[in-house]
């Protein structure tokens, strides 16, 4: 009896150490979230803050504009893209650096600089070096006899994908590493001495050990690259025309450019329950792998 | 005979090793080195055909940035450095309590540590509108409290991850013993598991602070003036008036430094942080 009340009592103040945060998330989190339903179900204004309601009408427009299938083209389109390639090159590059990196944490470091830099400094960093008149690259490249015009519109979507690879492939190789590091040398000596070798203990022992960091590389990327912003609104806006538009530049310019309100909150909602989707999916499969 | 032959094929492997370990080194940091070098070149130096990469180093454009009449950058600095760090406490204080109830208790374990762990694959734009008008009526737009209570959010879930695997680390036996004595939750979180946590506060606090430093949607959205962080404030040098090379290399430098030299410390954590969120989210 007395142990049952001390178990609640426990329980009750590890209760109160929840609120807070609790209350928090629910304050910046859930309230927002809320204000966006009603808003996407009303003719919000700058000058009509409150909005009355007009049912689905902000659905019909975002749904019905073409831009917003554009966005969502290019979003989804640049995230398979640059996960492939992200992944792809990290787990090439573990394989080969991995014996070289493991007594040199310094090593490692220096590769891992790039992520540590905002992307939009970044963007702006590239905008600098590909300027097509004083920028590094090209200059050089006009040397060996090639002009390319890094921020125009024929090679503008490459630049865009080469910086988003260049800087978060190191976090891929990171997660990887780290993953390729906890794999335990008594089970790749346990391999060798049962004459598996080079690319045969790869693939059947290293490769499934590191299934699970693979499935977290992609997710995240994937995601990260999903909803990009930063480097492509310093380096392009989202231009020229849309043709760099990503999604969240979408929302961005409904609202801040062309100040349709009540649509961009719709095409919000249409966002987060895209997302909602998707990571309730994959939570589904990694716990169905696991 | 076979011995040398093998240590012959591992010293060329070696090489190859180091050869592409250079080679991709440089490839990623290129920008980062070329506008480093560029910050201390002359103008005469930047704009020498070809490149020069030895030179004589000037500050003249890092005295230019912080004298800047049009932009305040050393405000901005100050906004960044006060805006992390009172996010990075606030999310500590939030999350380092609940990670214990979570892991000593089970409590809200099944429901809000998914939810929370979720919530950093959500597209921040979906939040940007009515945070602008929520900041908007209770007077937070353009203000440091309101951009550190966004990066409060953002840093949330990372904070909450590695507080959580840290407590599961922590012997039970201490929490136990304290209980003995008789005390409470909140003495035994303050006197036993507050000590311990230093290494893993250490590190929440380094990642939050380089994300917190390098958030850029929201200093967009909500600040106008007072509150630019530098991420925000760096571009300013290249919208007006065209692009000048030195200053803005010299404020891409110091925007870019405090999370580089940070990472330097705090890029193992960002791997751990990563995989612990995976088995145990």
């Amino acid at each position: 009896m007395s142990y049952a009340s001390f178990e609640t009592k426990e329980q009750a103040s590890a209760r109160a150490l929840l609120v807070p945060l609790c209350l928090f998330m629910g304050a910046l989190l859930g309230f927002p979230t809320l204000i966006n339903l009603w808003y996407s179900f009303s003719d919000v204004s700058f000058q009509n803050m409150i909005g009355s309601f007009v049912g689905i009408d902000n659905y019909v427009a975002a749904v019905t504009n073409p831009k917003m299938w554009q966005a969502l083209r290019f979003s989804l389109q640049f995230a398979v893209i640059c996960t492939t390639i992200e992944v792809g090159a990290a787990l090439i590059l573990v394989f080969i650096l991995h014996p070289l990196l493991v007594k040199r944490p310094w090593m490692t470091a220096i590769l891992m600089l790039p992520m540590m830099v905002s992307p939009a400094l970044m963007g702006v960093m590239y905008r600098l070096i590909l300027n097509e008149f004083t920028g590094a690259v090209p200059v050089y490249l006009e040397m060996m006899g090639y002009a390319v015009n890094f921020l125009g519109r024929g090679s503008i979507y490459k630049t865009v994908v080469a910086i988003e690879v260049l800087q978060w492939t190191p976090f891929a190789f990171l997660i990887l590493l780290t993953a390729r590091q906890t794999v335990s040398y008594e089970l790749e000596e346990a391999a060798a001495v049962d004459g598996a070798t080079g690319f045969r203990s790869t693939f059947h022992i290293l490769l499934p050990m590191m299934k699970p960091a693979l499935v977290i590389v992609i997710f995240v990327r994937f995601i990260d690259s999903f909803r990009v912003f930063d480097h492509i609104y310093v380096l392009t806006g989202g231009g020229p025309g849309n043709l760099t538009t990503s999604i969240s530049i979408y929302i961005y310019k409904l609202f801040f450019v062309q100040n349709t309100l009540g649509e961009a909150v719709a095409v919000s909602i249409l966002l987060l329950l895209m997302s909602l989707t998707l990571i309730v999916v994959a939570m589904r499969l990694v716990v169905r792998r696991s | 005979m076979i011995v040398s032959r093998h240590s012959r094929i591992d010293s060329v492997a070696h090489f190859l090793r180091w050869v592409v370990f250079v080679a991709v080194a440089l490839l990623v940091n290129f920008p980062i080195l070329s506008t480093v070098l560029t910050s201390f070149k002359t103008n005469a130096d930047i704009n020498a055909y070809p490149p020069k990469w030895i030179f004589s180093p000037t500050l003249e454009h890092y005295r230019a940035v912080l004298a800047s009449p049009n932009v305040n950058y050393s405000h901005y600095i100050m906004n960044s450095i006060v805006i992390a760090t009172l996010g990075t406490i606030f999310a500590i204080v939030l999350t380092l309590p609940a990670a214990y109830a979570m892991v000593r208790q089970g409590v809200g374990r099944t429901w809000l540590l998914p939810i929370i762990t979720n919530l950093r694959a959500l597209p921040l734009i979906i939040f940007a509108i009515p945070f602008y008008f929520m900041y908007k009526q209770v007077g937070l737009l353009d203000t440091r409290i309101g951009l550190a209570l966004i990066s409060c959010i953002i840093n949330i879930p990372i904070a909450l991850v590695m507080f959580v695997g840290f407590v599961q680390d922590v012997p039970r036996e201490l929490d136990d013993a304290a209980k003995i004595d008789g005390a409470s939750m909140w003495k035994t979180l303050w006197h036993v598991v507050l000590p311990l946590s230093r290494p893993v506060m250490l590190a929440v606090f380094l990642l939050s602070f380089i994300y917190s430093w390098n958030e850029f949607l929201f200093g967009l959205i909500l600040t106008t003036k007072n509150a630019v962080p530098v991420t925000v404030g760096a571009t300013f040098f290249v919208t007006s008036r065209g692009i000048e090379w030195g200053p803005t290399a010299a404020a891409m430098t110091i925007g870019i430094l405090p999370p580089l030299i940070l990472g330097l410390f705090a890029y193992p954590y960002i791997g751990k942080s990563m995989l612990a969120g995976a088995v145990k989210g």
